[in-house]
């Protein structure tokens, strides 16, 4: 229930920040402004525009994801504002738990909200044929998790470091799970690479799997077995979000305010 | 009378980055409070008041020793239903109005809105901010967070008040009424635990303090008996020069201070000696005042002896 409080609490402020909405206008603005930018290319105006709109999602929403995630915990030891509910029957974890509910609530509204301009205007301009245009939604939904292990990454550096060093650790780690670790994993000659990139190959989830853009730009791209792909991310994205809050409560507990 | 706050051998080290010797905050700490009253618990800048208080809400580990909080072990979570705090220059939410911030508050204690409601309402009342309820905090003054950080301390109608600094940034009028405010709550059985830099508002209110320096308790105890000097003033008008010979024979000090003398004598035998003198020559005794030091003499005697 605590949690749960926390959780709406952090939504409200969160959906008071400035800088989310303006991230929002931004990519709502450029969303519609695809259609403009197709008429410079030699691609389909339809590709043009869902590969734009799809892109923006996953940038904006990663925005978002380190504004919030990176101050989740910073700011509120910087405010004091964590002594006063600490003080109240509010246990660490439930503390933490509902900061990253609200976050992650808030980063789900933004996205759909962005889907909804960006769906509307797929649908408009295919002469209003939702069936194709709310497969897109299957975009939203694949980087809604995949930002959701982005967030637990934040949440967890959040507990041990600055807004700032978390900001560029967790965009690291960003970066590294969308880059193949595979091909230098299996062809490195030395031996302590080699367990460098086998290291960073398991303990990085492979972000690429929730860019499935391709096929949702190129309706012939089939994924081989799409049910079972989305419900094994999904399901990984989840198992791997807890792990690291597991972590982060640990961490958390132990922490002196 | 039972015991609200106790501590044993608390004591706080920390370990800074790259520095091998351990940074003491507070050391051996042992302090009873008992239930029902004020006390004052004091010192300079960096005594370790803070992160005394942090440790007795479980928000800092203690290195070693315990505490307990009317009878339960700091940080738990039961404890904290019966218990309040206020930091030091609270910040609350800026969006939120006066009144919602107390609804959090409350939210966090499982209140439901037919307990919440009345009781919101009541404590913007007590704390003088119902009419800006529906202000958002980002608008109320340095006095008037103060004051929505006073009330989010009453929702839960707690039995230990710990308060750090509580009238910091207040207007006169407004810190005689949050002074009022702690005697009303001692006055209903409550504990308050007052951390606190306005010694004259210690002074006023506390009924025992302890003060602290370098994480170290220098002297815990009545504010009564701490403040006393063990000497009283007799002044008297109209002595004979053959009178102030024989009060000077045993009286600490004789002096004369505008129309009249100033007699200072310690225990009550010299004091109905003197009245008896003064009547035996017709002089008129013009007052009789226990001598007593304020608490920022005593205070900062004792920070710059142990200074030394």
């Amino acid at each position: 229930m605590t949690t749960f409080v926390i959780a709406g609490n952090t939504l409200g402020e969160a959906l008071r920040k400035k800088i989310l909405w303006i991230f929002f206008i931004a990519a709502a603005a450029m969303i519609v402004l695809s259609v403009s930018f197709s008429q410079f290319s030699f691609r389909g105006e339809m590709t043009i525009i869902r590969s734009l709109g799809l892109g923006l999602l996953s940038i904006v929403g990663l925005l978002i994801t380190l504004v919030l995630g990176i101050n989740l915990i910073s700011v509120e030891m910087e405010r004091k504002t964590i002594y006063t509910i600490l003080s109240k029957p509010v246990r660490r974890y439930e503390f933490l738990l509902g900061k990253f509910l609200g976050a992650m609530m808030t980063l789900l509204i933004q996205l759909l909200l962005m889907s909804t301009v960006f769906i509307f205007l797929v649908t408009w301009k295919s002469n209003w044929d939702w069936k194709g245009s709310i497969e897109l939604l299957k975009g939203t939904v694949m980087i809604f998790f995949q930002l959701l292990m982005v967030g637990s990454v934040a949440m967890v550096f959040s507990v041990f470091t600055t807004p700032v060093v978390n900001f560029f650790t967790t965009s690291a780690i960003y970066i590294v799970g969308n880059l193949d670790l595979t091909d230098p994993m299996m062809h490195s000659k030395l031996a302590l690479q080699k367990m460098f990139y086998t290291a960073l190959h398991y303990a990085i989830p492979n972000f690429s799997n929730y860019n499935i853009q391709n096929k949702l730009i190129h309706p012939e791209v089939a994924i081989t077995g799409e049910f079972n792909y989305y419900a094994i991310n999904v399901a990984y994205a989840v198992l791997y979000s807890s792990v690291l809050l597991i972590i982060a409560v640990l961490a958390f507990e132990k922490r002196d305010m | 009378m039972a015991i609200a706050v106790k501590t044993e051998g608390l004591t706080k080290t920390y370990r800074l980055f790259m520095q091998k010797k351990p940074v003491s905050a507070v050391s051996d700490l042992n302090v009873e409070v008992a239930e029902g009253e004020i006390f004052g618990f004091l010192g300079p800048n960096g005594a370790g008041k803070t992160t005394t208080i942090k440790m007795l809400l479980g928000l800092v580990y203690p290195t070693s020793g315990k505490a307990w909080l009317l009878g339960k072990p700091a940080g738990d979570i039961e404890l904290k239903r019966r218990i309040s705090y206020l930091p030091e220059t609270p910040y609350f939410y800026d969006y939120m109005t006066g009144a919602e911030v107390l609804s959090f508050y409350g939210r966090l204690f499982g209140y439901k809105t037919e307990y919440l409601t009345p009781k919101i309402e009541e404590l913007l009342k007590t704390v003088g901010l119902y009419g800006d309820r529906d202000k958002p905090l980002g608008q109320y003054s340095k006095g008037m967070l103060q004051r929505i950080g006073i009330a989010q301390t009453l929702i839960n109608d707690p039995k230990l008040l710990i308060l750090d600094e509580p009238t910091t940034g207040l207007d006169p009028l407004a810190h005689s009424d949050i002074r009022d405010l702690i005697l009303r709550l001692r006055d209903e059985g409550k504990t308050v635990f007052l951390s606190s830099h306005q010694l004259s508002d210690v002074e006023m209110v506390c009924d025992r303090v302890a003060i602290l320096n370098r994480g170290k308790l220098l002297k815990t105890g009545s504010l009564k008996d701490m403040l006393a000097v063990g000497h009283v003033e007799v002044r008297a008008t109209d002595l004979n020069a053959e009178t102030i010979e024989k009060l000077k024979e045993y009286a600490n000090s004789v002096e004369k201070v505008a129309n009249c003398y100033a007699i200072s004598q310690g225990d009550g035998e010299c004091i109905d000696r003197t009245i008896d003198l003064v009547r035996q020559c017709k002089g008129q005794i013009e007052s009789i005042i226990p001598q007593k030091r304020t608490l920022e003499e005593l205070f900062v005697e004792m920070i710059r002896e142990v200074n030394k």
